[in-house]
């Protein structure tokens, strides 16, 4: 058993986590309060130039061929930093892999190298709908063909990156007669095509430099060389992909988690109270004890999930074990650090009331908690049945 | 064209250092290693120079150290370095900067380097001695703490910052060697695609036993903390006479007031 990261792993991460605090941090915070994303965009560009848009896709379309353990890590290190840039990142991957997945020559050759370049900002995933969240099957954007084209019609809901995404992969009804899940079909739709508008932001509770916006489809015409994958196969993929997208949010909340660990813990080596530093406390050790334990639990249920996904071997359970686990440590670790700063905490003077509005979200989106919890038990069960 | 970027790998600054049972150096275990900051610098000039005279141009790393080295190795060939030589060497931090620099000057001296970039000082042992004695003992021009590099037919143009802010530019003929300073460049951060590629790139491995020769003239007898000075003053009373009792101690101990 072999548990330490390789050299380039090691380099890879250690190139995230310079260039988190020499670009990221310095602007997270202001970011956070400012509706200017500017300085978002720039980021995202250099980080495309750096290699960070695709991961684990391979050279020939731009990619970085670093593989599922390097994406993990640098997601980690990003989101120490900036949980909005991060998830931009994790998602824009999600979707070139999934175009690497199931996309035609052509499709891999016309978007993702406009991904991993940094042309393109980011890449959208449009799959949630208003009525369709944890059931994405009861979707109900439709695209009915016409002659060489699809004509869409419907609308999504919380798509990440909406104004800026120069791609998005869109599921639709294709149909709508098949049992549920068997008439989706999976799209891929350009940015600025008519007929797709981008609706209203959300006015989140945290991430908020990631916009998260409404995405309208109004007699969106594509062509019908933009369906990906097989005609109504779509669900499938987006199940299939979704998993490797848990891997990115575990491991943005490890990130989130860890940066407010680490404050609080600094913090209290600083603050004094009853004429000592808090950190002499036993209440206040008992916070680091179990916030750092279960920080580090995530981080191998993270290692491992990303590893098995790395050497081809299953994956989905641990991959929401990995997430579950990952997010939901995340709260409890804003929640204790927050505890360690007393009022500061509680003021935007400090991160951590920045860091536990953004770790909130880790546990709903890509698949809620319960969510994962569905799908860790039912790979349980079927190895007892 | 042939050139040589040095390096080191030092321990993570932030990191809090204790000594090593002999009492003479810093103890390793726990330390988190990277890329000497000085050195980065000196990669980025020479791959640089490197990118600028293009295919007819070879650019090799050089680290002596254990196999942890092969990582801040792997960093420069990232940067863009062509190919790397590693010294093996497990007591490399025992070795004084007169025999490092003679590990280094037997590596190239039949090798044709025409410049050699190397850091100012390493930002653990700080002798600031190594680049020197190897254009010396190369018989190399040299010239240290460069701020500016330009290369043009055989004549390096180096820019020099000296005490007080004042400038100076020194001009060398090749072969040449500089030191690199802070303020030189800004180090490139290495793409991920180059990370992976680096994996391709040759690396040599080298037994130092195979190029040292030369006994220390130089040990480090003791490595411990400054001893802990006491709690500083404390005034107290009026603060209108604590302002006057500031000013006489900022005069008479510092040079802050005059």
């Amino acid at each position: 058993m072999f548990l330490d990261l390789t050299e380039e792993q090691k380099l890879i991460q250690n190139t995230a986590r310079e260039f988190a605090r020499a670009e990221l941090e310095p602007v997270a915070a202001a970011l956070d309060q400012s509706h200017d994303r500017t300085p978002l965009l720039k980021n995202l560009k250099k980080l495309a130039e750096l290699g960070f848009m695709g991961l684990n896709v391979k050279g020939q379309y731009g990619g970085s061929e670093a593989g599922v353990v390097a994406f993990s890590l640098a997601i980690t290190e990003i989101a120490r930093a900036c949980a909005s840039t991060a998830v931009t990142l994790s998602v824009s991957n999600m979707v070139c892999e999934v175009i690497q997945a199931v996309g035609t020559e052509a499709q891999k050759n016309a978007y993702i190298p406009k991904i991993c370049s940094g042309e393109y900002p980011a890449g959208g995933f449009a799959l949630t709908e208003s009525g369709a969240g944890s059931d994405p099957s009861g979707m109900t954007t439709q695209a009915v063909r016409d002659g060489d084209e699809y004509v869409l019609n419907g609308s999504k809901i919380f798509i990440t990156s909406a104004p800026y995404a120069g791609v998005f992969v869109v599921w639709a009804v294709t149909d709508k007669d098949a049992p549920k899940g068997k008439g989706i079909s999976c799209f891929l739709v350009e940015g600025g095509t008519p007929g797709l508008i981008v609706g209203k932001e959300e006015k989140k509770m945290g991430q908020h430099a990631s916009a998260t916006n409404e995405l309208i489809f109004d007699s969106c015409r594509v062509p019908a060389t933009a369906m990906m994958g097989k005609l109504n196969d779509g669900f499938r993929i987006a199940v299939a992909e979704l998993t490797g997208g848990r891997i990115g949010i575990g491991s943005l909340a490890l990130g989130v988690g860890l940066a407010a660990m680490d404050y609080a813990t600094g913090y209290a080596t600083e603050r004094v109270q009853f004429s000592q530093k808090i950190s002499n406390f036993q209440a206040l050790q008992w916070m680091m004890a179990d916030g750092y334990t279960e920080l580090e639990a995530s981080r191998l249920l993270l290692m491992s999930a990303a590893w098995r996904k790395e050497n081809g071997k299953s994956f989905a359970k641990e991959a929401s074990m990995a997430k579950l686990f990952a997010t939901e440590t995340a709260n409890r670790a804003c929640y204790s650090a927050l505890q360690m700063l007393g009022g500061y905490g509680y003021t935007e003077d400090y991160p951590l009331e920045r860091y536990t509005r953004d770790a909130r979200i880790t546990t709903i989106y890509e698949g809620t908690s319960e969510v994962q919890r569905l799908i860790i038990s039912r790979e349980i069960l079927r190895n007892f049945s | 064209m042939k050139l040589l970027v040095c390096i080191k790998q030092v321990p993570d600054l932030e990191s809090r250092f204790k000594a090593n049972a002999e009492g003479v150096w810093y103890n390793e275990t726990d330390l988190a290693f990277r890329m000497n900051e000085y050195d980065e610098y000196a990669v980025e000039q020479a791959v640089q120079l490197r990118e600028k005279l293009g295919d007819g141009c070879e650019l090799t790393v050089l680290s002596i150290g254990p196999d942890r080295v092969v990582e801040a190795i792997k960093k420069a060939l990232a940067m863009g370095c062509d190919n790397a030589a590693h010294i093996q060497d497990s007591a490399a931090s025992s070795k004084d900067p007169w025999q490092i620099a003679s590990i280094i000057s037997a590596y190239a001296k039949d090798k044709g380097f025409d410049i050699i970039f190397t850091g100012m000082q390493s930002q653990d042992r700080g002798s600031a001695q190594v680049g020197v004695t190897v254009a010396e003992q190369l018989g190399f021009a040299c010239t240290t703490t460069i701020i500016g590099f330009a290369y043009d037919g055989g004549t390096v143009t180096a820019k020099r910052e000296l005490e007080g802010g004042i400038k100076a530019a020194v001009k060398l003929k090749t072969p040449a060697l500089v030191t690199c300073q802070l303020g030189l460049n800004t180090p490139r951060y290495p793409t991920l695609p180059n990370i992976m590629k680096a994996k391709k790139k040759e690396i040599t491995a080298i037994p130092v036993a195979d190029l040292l020769k030369e006994a220390a003239l130089a040990t480090t007898t003791s490595f411990h903390p400054p001893a802990k000075k006491g709690g500083g003053i404390v005034l107290e009373g009026d603060v209108a006479d604590l302002v006057e009792k500031v000013i006489a101690i900022l005069k008479d101990k510092t040079a802050v007031l005059r």
